[in-house]
């Protein structure tokens, strides 16, 4: 087990600096200038000499690498060029409403797409089934952005029942959730959809097994069987597909808080690249992918606890 | 002596009307009506070839699939048409042996989860359920501290245990075998098949055992039953069907059965039928065995009535008249064929 840990710690340290590389090399690749940025359109050549040597951006690329390597290394991930404030404590900062927003669309789209998935299953071929799985291919193709803008115009604009506003600077944690509730909404349908297709095809699967026929056979009571046999096995690949989804739902999440005008990750990072603000668009992209990689490792403990056969490796 | 199982015109059709865009979907009469009984403590071995309708049948006599037609008593009650709460309560009394001992274990639930699912699904405490699973694991040849081992952690033989000492756990009458050694080693098999016997003996449970293989079947059945296409064509005690088969198809399975003596294996006769087993989506007229029948054959050359068919003369009877299951030789011997006592 501990040696589990340790390979996992191993291959995150992996994937972390991979990562920043990337996003190293592709935030310099875009055209623009922070120092430039920052002063202004009239800025005069001195200035910006001045300014770029302050912050390091007179050396060569590769050079600037393995200095933000070496300091990262040390957990400083620089300042905010337009700030000035420290990267990662602004990052930080931006956390707790986009981890509200996650947690509350997986939660939706989890509490949704199982049992819609396995309502489907069991009703195979039946008016149900065709309905789900039709709204399920409308959630998956259905950009976010425009599905956010509708529900802003059914349920805020006409029946007014949730705010158009995704936060609140009022204190309360109803009052809050109240705001959340909408952007979670959106944001978990498109996973919802994609859980649901998945849930149904792996309960179809394990329902035409041998096993659940033995059940059926010994009169093990139908409910039983579905929710509690079957479902249990099909949980398995359901839930490798929710760690990938989870990634991929941080993508959304980033358009549903510029649609919901709400604070968090998604919108600091999108400030931040239209500022060339280097670092803190890398101090965001280390913070985003290490929670998908910790996200995803935690899934993998969890499959020993759901599968035994995953258990003595 | 009432019998413990009565079968009674059984039929099984697949598929039929029509697909989305009006193709008509071919009809599969997979169990194509099937009569037989079976007394308490008996075993009645089912043999036929992949496609014949066998397993269908085992799983239409338990109702896990609703017949098109016909009827199944056990114990004297109704099996089919009762509603699923009247089944529910007849379910201990008859289990299911699966032939593939990966698939029919749940690789999330403990053998002894496994074993105690029936029980406990039938009331039993949970206590009760768990003395009882360490007492079927010592009855099938399993240590009772392998209750707490998961499927994957045991070989094919041993998960098949399983699958039996669940099956006997509520002490059922009747156990529909589908199979239950095919996936297994020759040496395995052996043991499984006693394993059975030795059940059968101890509680006076019945079998109907489906297989694919005479040999097999012809260790553990009182009586045997041969399947063509959804038909039963010969059905007689054990000892009559391997000593005197009446039905060309019987004789040909006999003679697919290798003998252990390579001197004998060489220079018996060997009598093929002509082809692959026919479709049960298009089955041939008159008796079903007429395309690929070589006794048809024989009996043609000899002369008497015969008409052309299946790329040959052939007797008129086999290729416009269904034969039935009758009396041939011995009175408990059936066979469904137009010439029995043709050799």
């Amino acid at each position: 087990m501990v040696a589990y840990i340790a390979r996992c710690a191993a291959q995150l340290l992996v994937a972390l600096v991979g990562i920043v590389t990337v996003a190293f090399f592709l935030m310099r690749a875009i055209p623009g200038d922070p120092a430039l940025y920052m002063l202004g359109d009239f800025a005069t050549a001195e200035a910006l000499a001045t300014l770029r040597a302050r912050l390091g951006l007179d050396l060569p690329v590769w050079q600037q690498y393995f200095v933000f390597l070496a300091r990262a290394a040390q957990g400083d991930l620089g300042v905010s060029v337009v700030t000035g404030e420290p990267a990662l404590a602004e990052i930080w900062a931006a956390v707790p409403p986009s981890a509200a927003l996650a947690v509350a669309g997986m939660t939706v789209a989890v509490v949704a797409g199982v049992p819609l998935g396995i309502i489907a299953a069991v009703r195979q071929g039946s008016a149900v089934d065709v309905g789900v799985m039709l709204i399920a291919l409308g959630g998956i193709s259905f950009p976010v952005f425009w599905v956010g803008l509708v529900a802003i115009l059914t349920f805020s604009h006409a029946l007014g029942i949730f705010p158009a506003l995704g936060a609140t600077s009022e204190p309360g944690l109803l009052k809050g959730l109240h705001h959340l509730a909408l952007p979670a909404l959106v944001l978990g349908l498109s996973v919802a959809a994609y859980i649901a297709r998945l849930t149904r095809s792996a309960m179809l699967e394990v329902l035409g097994q041998d096993h659940i026929r033995v059940a059926r056979a010994m009169g093990v009571p139908e409910r039983r069987i579905v929710w509690k046999l079957a479902l249990r096995n099909a949980l398995i690949p359901v839930l490798a597909v929710i760690g990938v989804t989870f990634a991929w739902s941080l993508g959304n999440a980033i358009l549903v808080e510029a649609v919901f005008s709400r604070p968090g990750l998604g919108s600091t990072i999108l400030k931040a690249i239209l500022a060339r603000d280097y670092q803190l668009v890398q101090a965001g992209v280390l913070v985003l992918a290490a929670a998908v990689v910790v996200l995803n490792t935690g899934l993998d403990l969890l499959y020993g606890a759901i599968d035994p056969r995953l258990r003595q490796r | 002596m009432s019998a413990l199982l009565e079968v009674e015109g059984l039929r099984k059709r697949f598929g039929g009307g029509r697909a989305l865009f009006g193709a008509a979907r071919p009809e599969v009469r997979a169990v194509d009506g099937i009569s037989f009984t079976l007394a308490r403590g008996e075993t009645l071995g089912l043999v036929g070839e992949t496609g014949s309708g066998k397993s269908t049948l085992g799983r239409l006599v338990l109702r896990l699939i609703e017949p098109s037609e016909g009827r199944v008593r056990f114990e004297g009650q109704e099996v089919t048409g009762v509603s699923a709460a009247a089944l529910r309560a007849m379910r201990p009394r008859m289990q299911m042996v699966f032939q593939d001992p990966y698939g029919s274990l749940d690789p999330r639930m403990t053998a002894g989860a496994i074993i105690a699912e029936p029980m406990t699904a039938h009331g039993m405490a949970r206590a009760e359920a768990a003395r009882r699973v360490a007492e079927l694991l010592g009855r099938v040849g399993l240590s009772p501290a392998m209750a707490a081992r998961y499927p994957h952690e045991f070989s094919g033989g041993q998960r098949q245990r399983i699958g039996i000492a669940r099956a006997i756990a509520l002490d059922p009458a009747l156990v529909v075998l589908d199979e239950p050694v095919s996936a297994l080693d020759v040496s395995v098999q052996a043991q499984i098949l006693n394993l059975l016997a030795e059940i059968q003996a101890r509680s006076g449970v019945a079998f109907l055992f489906i297989a694919h293989d005479l040999g097999v079947v012809r260790h553990v059945s009182d009586r045997v039953a041969v399947m063509y296409l959804g038909r039963i064509v010969e059905m007689a005690p054990r000892d009559a069907l391997y000593g005197a088969p009446r039905h060309p198809y019987t004789v040909s399975l006999l003679s697919a059965v290798p003998r252990p003596d390579p001197a004998k294996e060489r220079n018996r006769p060997r009598i093929r039928p002509i082809g692959e087993i026919g479709s049960a989506a298009a089955l041939p007229s008159g008796c079903r065995f007429h395309p690929r029948c070589p006794r048809a054959r024989i009996v043609a050359a000899r002369g008497g009535e015969t008409v052309e068919a299946a790329g040959a003369r052939l007797p008129r009877p086999c290729v416009e008249q269904d034969p039935l299951l009758a009396p041939a030789g011995e009175a408990a011997h059936l066979a469904a064929c137009h010439f029995p006592d043709e050799a």
